[in-house]
Order: C-alpha cells, then structure tokens, then sequence
C-alpha cells in the first residue's frame, strides 16, 4: 500500500461506516437501497456528521472574536500607527504587532490552520471511495462489494453517481453536473460576498489584501466551474451540501454576532433599536456592553489627581500637545 | 566560482526552489480564498516559506508541518518565527527564491 493510501485509510473506514449507517437508516424506513436519492442522503448524512463534529471548532472561534472587544483600543492604536502605510515592510509590521497584542491579551479572533487541512483528506477519502466504488472494487470497511456496487451504479435523475462530467455516460450526467456547478457556484459567490460586503471592518477595507479578495471572489466561480469537471457526482453533492452549511452558519454569524465596526454590526444594531421601539422600550440600553455591536474606545482614564502648574508651564504643555 | 559548481549549486538547489516555487503559487492564488486564518505571525505558509529557505526541504519540510500541527482552535497563537541558522548560506532572491551567496553579480 503507498503512503497515501495508508494515510487515507482509517478516514476511508470511518466516511464508509456513516455512509453505509445513514444507508441502512434510510432503508428502514422504507426508501429503496438502490435508488440514487438514498445515496445521495446518505452523502448528506455524512456531512452533517463531519459539520457538527466541526462546530466546537467554530464556536471557539466565534466567542474569541467577542472577546476581541477587550482589546479593541490597543487595536485601534496599533491601526492608526499604520495608517495609510501600505508598503510591505508597514503591513508585516503591523500583523506582527496585532499578532503580539492577541498573544498578550490570550485572545485570538483567527480560526488556525489545521481544521482547514483536516477537511481535505476526507474530500480525497470520499473520492477514493467513490473511485473503488467505480471500479466495482470493494470499500476497506463496512462497505462490501454489494453495496459498492449498488452505489456506484445507482442514479439520480439518471446520472449515475459514480460519472463525473468528464466520464459521462450518458447527457443526464451532463445536465445534473452544469445545474450542480451553477448552484455550487452561487453558493460560493453569496457566502464570500456576505463575508466581504457585510462582515469587515472599514479598516480591513482599505487594505490591499481585500482588493485581491475582492478580484479572486469573481474568479472563483470558475475555478470551481473548471474543477467540477473532474469530480464524480457523489463527490459533487457532498462539496454542494458542505457549502450550503457553510452559507447558512455564515449568515447566523454575520446576523447575530457581526464583526465590531462592520457594515452588519451597524445594520444589528439598527435592528436592536427597532425592537426596542417596538416594544416600547427606552433607546440605547444596554447596547454598549451587548454582543459585539459596537465598540466603544474609552479615553485613558486619570487615576491620578493632577498637580497644579503654573501659568507659564501651563502654557508650554498647551503648546507640547498641539 | 567555475561553471560547474555554478551548475551543482543549482540543482543542489533545484528542489528547494521548487518547493518555494508551489507555497508561492499557493499563497498567491488559493491563500487568499480563505481570508486570515492562521493564529500565528508569520503564518503556517509564510513560515513553511521561510523554514525552507533557510533549512533546506526536508527539514523546512518538518518544521512546516509541525507548526501546522501547532496552529489548531486551542493553541494561543501568537509570534512564532522560524529558528534561524547561524550561518546564512544562501541568498534569498526578491521573488523568494533561492540562489548562491554571489558576491557582486551573483
């Protein structure tokens, strides 16, 4: 067995085990074993396990990102440094000392790298399953050469699930995948689009990285468009599936816990007050401590009393400040 | 420096650069679909970058993986730069690559 084959097969073992459990579940209650939509359930099934298990990962997240109201005036300072600086040396600068006032805070608004890297293999260990599948070989665990068989040749408004468009075996296969593509797509499209239009800072704005999102957010689509060729339609429909999850989650966050300073936050305030209007309640309660709406940058605080000076020295620090 | 060990250098450098060459396609293109994720500074593939620049593919390699390993939702993040070498062999090009420590027109 080759390294990566090694690598993939536990993930292999455990995506086959839900599928084949999700399979048996729906058999039971009376959807037919061979038929494509019962598959194709089973696919969902899978992420809904995959994205739940991810949920802790990004309620972590989301609670850091509240947290980064502690440090929001130390951010702020470190912002207005660097403002308008936007040669390399001033960017690296600048994350660097943002990354020192998270790690000095012990908060961290940023969602790590491995969660990301993790979902890969389970992509590859669903296309290797559905790839052995078509090759009428069967799975490393629970999925034997029957229901190998029956899935690979099962179909979905008479595109098998194994075709991909590039090995279509017929024009449906074709149609089922231009429709997934499109859909798949938009998905795409709206979820960067609320992240970008809605959920970040006029800060993030003005930086040139947010120009390369912004150019990369109408490539995309056809990045997508182009590599959908390649993948089979199981494949397809767990991805599709996926990115549903991923627009949904995005929008509970952006709707109920925007990013401080942001186009949504405003627009969830907006919303706050029109409640309390509603129900006839005073205006603005206790929106300064709420849920990240708004930050609120005190003035340093003078503990000390402050010596009195004499006209002539006064006059000096008049000066000094301007 | 003659020819030759020009031609050695090179191809002793050959994989080193095509490994800087992949991160810097992968930065460039696929990096920014992600937005800012990495809890650390430089990030995992700034710092993969960097740990192969300076110590070679196999253990740049290493150290690349073991950061990422690092940076999952429970790390508290934060500085974390390459360890450097105490002595800098090569010369790092502006694009990112590497190449021998020319003096003049190197």
């Amino acid at each position: 067995m080759d390294i990566i084959g090694t690598i993939l097969w536990p993930i292999k073992w455990v995506i086959e085990a839900i599928l084949v459990a999700f399979h048996w579940a729906f058999t039971q209650i009376g959807m037919d074993p061979a038929a494509g939509i019962t598959w194709v359930f089973a696919i969902v099934g899978l992420v809904l396990v995959v994205r739940a298990l991810l949920i802790p990962v990004f309620v972590r997240q989301i609670k850091s990102q509240r947290r980064m109201l502690e440090v929001a005036p130390q951010l702020k300072k470190i912002q207005d440094k660097y403002k308008g600086k936007k040669d390399q040396f001033s960017r690296e600068a600048m994350s660097r000392e943002t990354m020192a006032l998270y790690q000095k805070a012990g908060t961290n608004p940023l969602s790590s790298c491995l969660p990301l890297l993790l979902q890969m293999p389970i992509f590859f260990g669903l296309f290797s399953v559905l790839n052995d599948a078509t090759h009428n070989k069967a799975g490393v665990g629970l999925l034997n050469l029957d229901l190998a068989q029956q899935f690979a040749a099962s179909t979905f408004l008479g595109a098998p699930l194994r075709d991909s468009m590039s090995t279509a075996s017929n024009g449906h296969v074709v149609w089922v995948a231009i429709v997934m593509i499109v859909v798949m797509s938009a998905s795409q499209f709206i979820t960067q689009l609320q992240i970008m239009a809605k959920n970040q800072s006029p800060e993030m704005k003005e930086s040139p990285m947010y120009k390369q999102q912004r150019i990369l957010l109408y490539i995309l689509p056809l990045v997508f468009a182009f590599s959908g060729f390649a993948f089979p339609l199981g494949v397809m429909f767990y991805w599709l599936t996926s990115n549903f999850w991923t627009m949904g989650q995005q929008f509970l966050v952006i709707r109920n816990m925007p990013t401080p300073g942001s186009e949504a936050a405003l627009a969830r305030e907006a919303r706050l007050a029109r409640k309390r209007q509603r129900r006839g309640q005073p205006e603005q309660e206790e929106i300064a401590g709420g849920d990240g709406g708004t930050v609120v940058v005190d003035e340093p605080r003078r503990t000390q009393r402050e010596q009195p000076i004499g006209k002539n020295r006064a006059k000096q620090a008049g000066k000094k400040k301007k | 420096m003659s020819g030759l060990s020009r031609a050695a250098r090179f191809v002793w450098l050959l994989p080193r650069n095509v490994c800087i060459g992949i991160l810097i396609v992968y930065r460039r293109i696929i990096s920014p679909l992600y937005g800012d994720v990495c809890r650390y500074y430089p990030s995992c593939s700034a710092y993969t970058l960097q740990a192969i620049q300076q110590h070679g593919v196999l253990k740049g390699c290493f150290l690349g993986a073991r950061r990422i390993l690092r940076c999952h939702p429970w790390a508290a993040g934060g500085i974390d730069d390459v360890p450097t070498r105490a002595v800098q062999r090569y010369r790092v090009t502006r694009f990112g690559f590497v190449s021998t420590m020319g003096q003049g027109k190197g």
